[in-house]
């Protein structure tokens, strides 16, 4: 089933992706989704994939594990919502889902 | 497992304080050497200005080019605008083409060592990959890379420091020339055309651009290179642990860019007069960025000294952080993911023959970084 995923950049322009698949990262840079550039290719060392989850979309998602934490809380504009979305693998379940892209700080 | 006792110079004075008050060509610069203050500091513009022409690359650089470096020595928001003009051609190590063409070149270049006795990394192996791998950056002709490769490591000094930046700055003055005559997709006719604040670039614009898109990625990739490569000869085990697990290759990339963290550390203008961390540094002067340093923060990361090859999270700031974030980190990433994979694929590792390593001595720390010469021998599988 065809999983859809919409990403709400900085200017609040959306990039609707029909058939995501992959990590979140993954699927925002084959579709250029700006803001997004997942850098050191999704291991956890350069911060450029940070996302905020849509709230009503936070218990399917799930939280960030230890490592993930670690990276974001040197990040400057996080909140509850934050997530690196390299770690954030595509599933069936998250068709419809939203995530806005987090300022760069 | 590498314990390298010469790789951590500044671990006494960063355990004594996060500062390390010292001087550069006669001036005080006070060097900021802890993981947070550092990452901090480079974040925060107002205090901590790139708008310092000459003075970001410390020693200053006066001698080796005439123009002020865009969009390094601007800060935001001018400097937003000139990195959107080049950002393109830096963000195209993502595509697939992309990663074949160097997978094709890093391929040529190993099986051509393979065939030698004796190869030396620098000259023979990490100057003609860099040469070879910026015409695909900045979409031009390969064989422009002739010329390039005759080129040193620094691109506007030789050997012996020399200034040789007004052959540099003739040769990017030639290419803007061309491109005018003769618009094509490459770097230099993007920025013929380009708009700054609805107006062209200046040329003097558009040769701090070249200048930097040559001198960057130049020393920085080479000497990354040949660490890299003496890592690999002195670990044949490396090889092995990458060959069982290939998704191991990115986490290795960034622990190696940790690890070699080419450049030392990067300078910042305190427009006002500034306390930092304690040591008073006068409006106008310099305070620099320890990059090197805060990589081997044991406060961030576990055992500093020692490679790690799956080390996850890495929040090394060997790319620099912030705005000023090297534009080349995903090509000069894609070099070392390549190397690693194509060292896997068709080597049993190497042979380290003999090595020349190359020392910053500066008034308070001597750093090694990289190697002046490093022959091996390539073991084919």
């Amino acid at each position: 089933m065809p999983t859809k995923i919409t990403f709400i950049t900085q200017d609040g322009s959306k990039v609707v992706v029909e058939d995501a698949i992959g990590t979140l990262m993954e699927v925002a840079t084959e579709h250029d989704v700006e803001g997004i550039d997942g850098d050191c290719g999704g291991v956890c060392s350069c911060s450029t994939c940070h996302v905020k989850v849509k709230r009503e979309w936070l218990d399917k998602v799930g939280v960030a594990d230890e490592i993930e934490q670690d990276m974001l809380d040197l990040e400057d504009e996080t909140d509850e919502r934050s997530r690196l979305c390299c770690q954030i693998e595509v599933v069936e379940e998250f068709d419809g889902l939203i995530v806005e892209v987090a300022p760069l700080s | 497992m590498s314990n390298c006792p010469y790789h951590d110079p500044f671990k006494s004075a960063r355990e004594q304080k996060p500062v390390l008050a010292t001087e550069f060509d006669g001036d005080p610069v006070a060097m900021i050497l802890g993981f947070k203050e550092v990452r901090k500091a480079a974040r925060d513009y107002t205090t901590f200005s790139s708008d310092a022409p000459f003075r970001v690359p410390i020693p200053r650089e006066e001698d080796v080019r005439s123009m002020r470096q865009y969009p390094i020595e601007v800060d935001p928001p001018a400097h937003t605008e000139y990195r959107k003009i080049v950002e393109p051609f830096f963000r195209q190590p993502t595509q697939p083409e992309y990663i074949e063409r160097m997978e094709n070149l890093l391929e040529e270049l190993i099986l051509d060592a393979l065939e030698r006795d004796s190869i030396e990394i620098v000259r023979e192996f990490a100057i003609p990959l860099q040469s070879r791998a910026l015409t695909y950056l900045l979409n031009v002709p390969e064989s422009e890379a002739d010329l390039w490769t005759t080129w040193g490591t620094h691109v506007f000094r030789d050997e012996s420091g020399k200034s040789k930046g007004a052959e540099m700055e003739t040769y990017t003055n030639s290419l803007f020339d061309r491109a005018e005559a003769n618009p094509g997709d490459d770097f230099f006719s993007a920025l013929v055309q380009a708009r700054y604040q609805g107006r062209p670039l200046t040329r003097e614009e558009m040769q701090g651009c070249a200048n930097l898109a040559f001198a960057g990625g130049r020393d920085t990739i080479i000497n990354t290179v040949s660490t890299v490569m003496a890592y690999i000869a002195e670990h044949p085990e490396a090889l092995d642990a990458l060959r069982e697990n290939p998704k191991l290759v990115m986490t290795a990339t960034e622990e190696l860019i940790r690890y070699t963290s080419p450049v030392t550390h990067l300078g910042r203008m305190c427009p006002m007069d500034t306390d930092v961390h304690g040591v008073k540094v006068d409006a106008g002067k310099l305070i620099s960025l320890n990059w090197a340093s805060a990589n081997f923060d044991p406060t961030m990361f576990e055992e500093p000294e020692t490679v790690r090859l799956d080390r996850k999270p890495n929040p090394h700031i060997a790319f620099g952080n912030g705005a000023h974030n090297c534009l080349g980190a995903p090509h000069a990433r894609l070099i070392v993911r390549t190397l690693l994979k194509k060292l896997c694929q068709h080597t049993n590792g190497m042979t380290l023959l003999s090595a020349q390593r190359k020392v910053e001595k500066e008034a308070d720390y001597e750093r090694a970084n990289a190697y002046h010469e490093l022959k091996v021998q390539l073991i084919s599988k």
